[in-house]
């Protein structure tokens, strides 16, 4: 096992971390931006590195900044977390030509599994769905209408180096798919410098399931069951759930085994996801892998009793998998909240300030994955997401309900969050009923306003409770030097006597 | 002492006299007798007859966060200057807020009904409505778009429909 790591993250991902190597007896190596200086992660590492300007690309991104300081201080590994460099294959392949572990699976498998169109044929030939679709080279306007002629519609035209909804295009009939591929076209060139497309068969109203996968470096490959993670906004997760509300037990199966064999075909190793579409009756397509950790793991250690970090390393260290698929159970049933510093009634902007206070709830089954405190400062320079909020209980009501006490006992004060919202989609009556699909917030929360009934009277006591505690003594001197003859006046003096 | 509280674009005046640990607060014309402490800064526990308030509060350069019953509101605390009666009431053609009209959708002279949108006015990155508090015609406007209009200051006069004999 290694003996120190350095992490190249920030925020809960790098505190989880930390803690996870500390458990195992590993020293470890914290790396911050100048504006992170005093943040949790950097305070519970055991060493730490100030790697200065705050610009991404000038601290968390800049491999070469990174390498170096690992290299210094004699890291043996570097676990680089979600988001960042996680799914850079530039990076693996710098931690390896350095004699550095990178805690994750090769360089290879990252280039291959971020190149979204090559993924899917090499998944395609190990016999796991796909979307059935066009991701060809001949780009000319002929080739791509006759095979979205041979695709069927609706379709959806997606820029090949996309992202974030730009260059994408829901076509609904032929006679609309000339202009949808020119205007998709347009908008990637100007976004990305690249104007190629590719067309697939939309699915509406899916649902977004994927498989946990632990793969070692001695060929044993096992899924760790599937994780629900339907409730999106701007195309990213902030509720998910295991086991999902429309899983079987045979459908549980064959998805579980397409994802090991997707896994097993590009040769994969360590921690990893494969990521599902699921349609209304039950047919499933490979979207894509994340070669990575993923930020919802917690639900997946709660239901299974697995510690999936300290698994990542261990396989890193070439440890042999010891768990076997048949021993692996799921219990009950775990529900996961991402905290977010936005505003979900304007368009779930990002909200930045410092948190003046961060209390979290507490209680059995009730986990905290954090890295802000009171305090710290919400910065427009990183992802808005300041905690992970988990609960598991016995099924999903219970855990629905667990849920809802926890976020109502859940204080940050300073920023505008997510957390009034999250409890109105949990207490939604179709999302109690399971009833979710990945057009859930736009179709029950479109114009939501988290204040429409304006302040409660409760507040409003609150806040004059306050306000009258805290001005209380300038009142009193104003008494006072208002009327010589008040028996605030001989209080004072006699005091000053004393 | 008198507070005015803005949340929303809607402002909020309330009364407070302490004695002690007993507060004496005013809304909307209603006493409140409370009993409360500061178990914490800015946690507040707070009796109000049988009933509990548990409250958390932080104060900030600009604004106040209030946790209170799992939600969070953000409140900010102003100085009303002139006119006092800026309260927001159903059909007030006062201006709420200090702002800036981004459209007028009237004439003077034009009709309007109940809830028609007279002006909106816009502030912090947010849109304020006024709208027709009953079935008239527009006598007066005193803004048009681009105008910049303060908080309490009237925005338009409306002359009432005249209510149709026997019609109860």
């Amino acid at each position: 096992m290694f003996k120190k790591v350095l992490i190249a993250n920030r925020g809960e991902i790098a505190v989880r971390i930390i803690k996870a190597c500390q458990e195992m007896g590993i020293r470890t190596v914290a790396v911050y931006s100048e504006v992170d200086k005093n943040a949790p992660h950097v305070q519970i590492a055991d060493e730490s590195i100030n790697l200065g300007d705050p610009t991404p690309s000038e601290s968390y991104l800049n491999i070469a900044k990174i390498i170096e300081n690992a290299t210094k201080v004699h890291a043996e590994a570097i676990h680089p977390g979600y988001g960042f460099l996680a799914e850079n294959p530039d990076f693996a392949k710098a931690c390896a030509d350095t004699g550095i572990t990178f805690i994750g699976p090769t360089p290879e498998v990252i280039r291959l599994m971020g190149d979204k169109i090559e993924a899917k044929k090499t998944i395609a030939h190990a016999d796991v769905p796909v979307i059935p679709g066009y991701h060809g080279i001949q780009q000319d306007l002929s080739t791509l209408l006759k095979e979205g002629k041979k695709i069927g519609f609706p379709l959806l035209v997606k820029a090949t180096a996309g992202g974030g909804g730009k260059g994408m295009r829901i076509v609904h009939a032929e006679s609309e798919l000339e202009q949808s591929i020119e205007s998709a076209k347009r908008e990637a060139k100007s976004a990305f410098g690249n104007d190629s497309v590719f067309l697939e068969q939309y699915i509406d109203r899916p649902r977004h399931l994927e498989f946990q996968i632990l793969a070692d470096q001695h060929g044993h490959v096992i899924h760790l069951f599937e994780r629900e993670c339907s409730i999106q906004r701007r195309h990213q997760k902030i509720i998910e759930e295991t086991p999902s509300p429309m899983m079987t037990p045979q459908l549980r199966e064959t998805m579980g085994n397409a994802a090991v064999a997707a896994a097993k075909a590009v040769g994969y190793t360590n921690a990893g996801t494969i990521e599902f579409m699921v349609d209304g009756k039950q047919n499933f397509y490979f979207m894509e892998m994340n070669t990575r950790l993923q930020v919802e793991h917690p639900i997946t250690e709660a239901t299974t009793g697995i510690d999936l970090v300290k698994w990542q390393l261990r396989i890193a260290s070439g440890m042999e998998l010891t768990l076997k698929q048949k021993e692996l159970t799921q219990r009950g049933h775990a529900l996961e909240c991402r905290i977010y510093a936005e505003d979900p009634s304007n368009g779930f902007l990002p909200s930045i300030g410092t948190l003046e206070k961060v209390d979290l709830p507490n209680g059995p089954n009730i986990r905290n994955d954090t890295g802000v405190e009171t305090n710290f400062h919400v910065s427009p320079y990183y992802d808005p997401m300041l905690a992970k909020l988990t609960v598991n209980t016995e099924n999903r009501e219970e855990s629905i309900n667990k849920m809802i006490w926890a976020l109502s006992h859940y204080v940050v004060l300073g920023v505008t969050t997510n957390i009034s919202f999250l409890r109105k989609v949990l207490d939604h009556p179709e999302f109690r009923k399971g009833n979710i699909t990945t057009h859930f917030i736009e179709d029950y929360f479109h114009n939501w306003l988290v204040t429409k009934e304006g302040l409660p009277l409760d507040a409003l006591i609150a806040l004059a409770v306050y306000d009258a505690l805290h001005t209380q003594r300038q009142e009193v001197v104003r008494y006072k030097e208002a009327d010589p003859h008040s028996p605030w006046q001989h209080v004072g003096r006699w005091r000053m006597g004393v | 002492m008198f507070i005015n509280y803005e949340h929303n674009n809607h402002i909020y005046n309330v009364t407070v006299e302490r004695r002690e640990d007993q507060f004496f607060i005013t809304y909307d014309n209603n006493e409140y007798t409370v009993i409360a402490t500061e178990l914490k800064p800015g946690q507040l526990f707070i009796q109000l007859g049988d009933r509990v308030i548990k409250s958390v509060i932080s104060q900030g350069d600009e604004n106040k966060f209030v946790f209170i019953d799992g939600s969070i509101f953000k409140v900010k605390r102003i100085e009303l200057t002139g006119r006092k009666k800026t309260e927001k009431r159903e059909g007030d053609l006062h201006s709420p807020i200090s702002g800036t009209i981004v459209s007028c959708k009237v004439k003077e002279g034009s009709p309007v009904k109940k809830d028609d949108i007279i002006l909106i006015i816009e502030a912090m990155k947010m849109e304020y409505l006024i709208r027709a508090p009953y079935d008239g015609v527009i006598k007066k406007t005193y803004f048009k778009e681009k105008d910049q209009i303060e908080i309490g200051q009237l925005t338009a006069e409306i002359q009432k429909k005249e209510e149709k004999n026997g019609s109860h």
